[in-house]
């Protein structure tokens, strides 16, 4: 029973990540577009998209989303390590336990106050200045990500066989980010 | 009490293991209910002001355009052209080492890909050639880092982001201490190896090994060339960065599938959902902290330690040197530069030359235990013992806090290219 408890939360986690690649590619293939053709109508007409900032920043939201969905998946959040020794290490799995479902609890936390403000935006009729389109509809986005972030931790801090594989060294790299 | 409190708290998430995210969004937190009883929806329509903003759209196109290029053997295209052209120069190969380092994270935007891609080809090389371990170690760890400042450098956009800075100014200032550092290793690496056997120019190979990289060499001179006459922003530099990478990529050099392809944006998204995340947080907590007047405050309470501009510099260099052994950059940056800024701003430092201040210090970072990125990675790398690795680097890091002085207390070098 426990098995076919694990293979149905594996078979979850699999397809949310297929989804978060599916739209991480269509968002950043399309943000690279807009902002290029802008650059090329720019210098070839003289003038250029009024609708390509918003949207490229529109794009830009929907990759950040996805990546958090993908970062989770993968363990490779920012996390500082200096204070990984400072407690026994017999502890580690409780603390591994703790971690995940902290995270679990505050993505929900932060899910209820997204989800508030979104149905606030809506309620208000907000509109983007540049396209004249709603904003509440990207918006949606930033408590769906949240959701499915409670979602994943949940699974990890209690079917430990499917939480990340992370290792200092391995992980490292993922941080080039910033050079 | 009021102060504390939220220390407790990020110590005690830091022993729970919690993302930088998450301990910095509690912290925030905190100080909505506390020190202003403001509604914590608060925290997600700042978070989304910051995420909704044109200026951060550059970070993830140039991580994209670096990660297409590191995909394919640019790092063996650039490695041949600097063999060829410093094979005659005592130290050559280690000059060779540097430059391809300096040139490959200039064009990547990553100087840990730097060390991973030159390393593993340069590091046997010089142990042939003759080169000591230590010295071939620490030559490579130190050039990988040198990315940091090198532009396009995402931590400097991250500053200028956090302190509204203009980022095209960031760039161009980051070219003078660049060069500085550069030039200094190259110095070391010539001085060092007076001995070894010298080889003779060959006109044909650099010929031929400059055509090969004629296309990975241009990019860096696309990118800064395009913002410095004033042709694109930032970010559609950024733009034109991706399309040129891919051309090179796939049509030119033909070592990119769309598969690969495709992984290398699924690795830029997950990248960017770890970093975003904490630069929208930051930037909530920072707006919170600037409506209460907090940076005023610290300005005063600071001032009556700090009289002179030369030991604000002298105790921020300190204190960044240490931050630098205990995190990354970029969550340093994200946390400390819209605090330390203003306090440099209120002695009269220019908001550009604090800035690449910072990122040299942090820089530095890279180098020291107990969390030196490169330090780390290079275990893996050369196969070798970290605190081996730790000695190998020492003499670098000498030298890069030479450098750090030099651009520290002579700011002209960071106004060498810029019009002003």
């Amino acid at each position: 029973m426990e098995k076919k408890y694990n293979n149905f939360f594996q078979q979850c986690l699999y397809k949310l990540n297929s989804i978060e690649k599916f739209f991480s590619v269509i968002a950043f293939s399309l943000l690279v577009m807009i902002i290029f053709s802008d650059v090329l109508s720019r210098e070839l007409t003289g003038a250029g998209l009024y609708w390509a900032t918003q949207t490229g920043v529109w794009a830009n939201v929907l990759i950040v989303m996805a990546g958090f969905g993908l970062a989770s998946s993968d363990g490779a959040h920012l996390r500082p390590r200096f204070a990984d020794s400072w407690l026994p290490d017999k502890w580690s799995s409780s603390l591994e336990t703790l971690e995940h479902s902290f995270m679990s609890l505050f993505c929900a936390a932060a899910f209820w106050l997204a989800i508030n403000v979104v149905l606030e935006t809506r309620r208000l009729g907000e509109v983007s200045i540049d396209l004249f389109l709603p904003i509440w509809p990207i918006q949606l986005f930033l408590p769906i990500a949240l959701a499915i972030a409670a979602f994943r931790h949940a699974i990890f801090a209690y079917i430990p066989s499917l939480r990340p594989k992370v290792n200092n060294l391995n992980s490292q790299p993922d941080r080039n980010v910033f050079q | 009490m009021t102060f504390a409190f939220p220390l407790f708290l990020a110590l005690a998430l830091l022993l729970m293991r919690q993302n930088l995210f998450v301990i910095l969004a509690s912290v925030t937190t905190y100080c909505y209910l506390t020190l202003a009883s403001e509604p914590l929806q608060g925290i997600v329509l700042d978070s989304w002001s910051a995420l909704n903003k044109e200026i951060l759209l550059s970070i993830p196109l140039y991580i994209l355009a670096g990660n297409i290029m590191s995909r394919g053997a640019i790092a063996s295209r650039l490695i041949r052209f600097m063999r060829a052209i410093t094979d005659p120069i005592p130290g050559g190969l280690a000059i060779a080492a540097v430059l391809s380092c300096a040139v490959f994270s200039a064009v990547t935007g990553s100087g840990t890909v730097a060390l991973v891609a030159i390393g593993a080809v340069m590091y046997p090389a010089l142990i042939k050639s003759g080169y000591s371990k230590s010295f071939s170690i620490g030559t490579l760890c130190a050039a990988g880092t040198l990315g940091v400042i090198i532009p396009p450098s995402i931590p400097l956009i991250l500053y200028g982001v956090m302190t509204r800075t203009n980022i095209a100014e960031l760039f161009i200032a980051g070219i003078g201490p660049g060069l500085l550092l550069t030039g200094l290793m190259v110095i070391y690496a010539i001085s060092s190896n007076l001995n070894l056997r010298l080889s003779p120019w060959s006109a044909k190979e650099i010929l031929v090994s400059f055509l090969e990289g004629i296309w990975a060499l241009l990019m860096p001179l696309i990118i800064l060339g395009g913002i410095y006459s004033g042709w694109f922003t930032p970010t559609e530099s950024a733009a034109v960065a991706v399309i040129y990478a891919f051309i090179v990529e796939t049509i030119i050099y033909r070592e990119l599938k769309l598969t690969d392809l495709m992984d290398v944006i699924v690795k830029t998204s997950r990248l960017l959902g770890s970093l975003f995340p904490v630069l929208i947080i930051a930037f909530s907590l920072n707006m919170f902290l600037t409506y209460q007047q907090v940076p005023e405050a610290l300005v005063d309470w600071m001032g009556q330690f700090i009289s002179t501009p030369n030991a604000m510099l002298l105790i921020t260099n300190i204190l960044l040197i240490v931050i630098g052994c205990l995190m990354d950059i970029g969550s340093a940056i994200l946390i400390l530069a819209p605090i330390l800024q203003p306090i440099a701003a209120s002695h009269n430092i220019d908001a550009i030359h604090f800035g690449v201040i910072m990122v040299v210090n942090l820089e530095i970072g890279y180098l020291t235990p107990p969390l030196g990125l490169n330090l780390i990675v290079a275990m893996g790398v050369f196969r070798e013992q970290f605190w081996d690795i730790c000695r190998a680097v020492i003499p670098f890091v000498s030298l890069m806090l030479l450098g750090l002085a030099v651009i520290t207390f002579y700011p002209p070098l960071s106004g060498l290219f810029l019009e002003r």
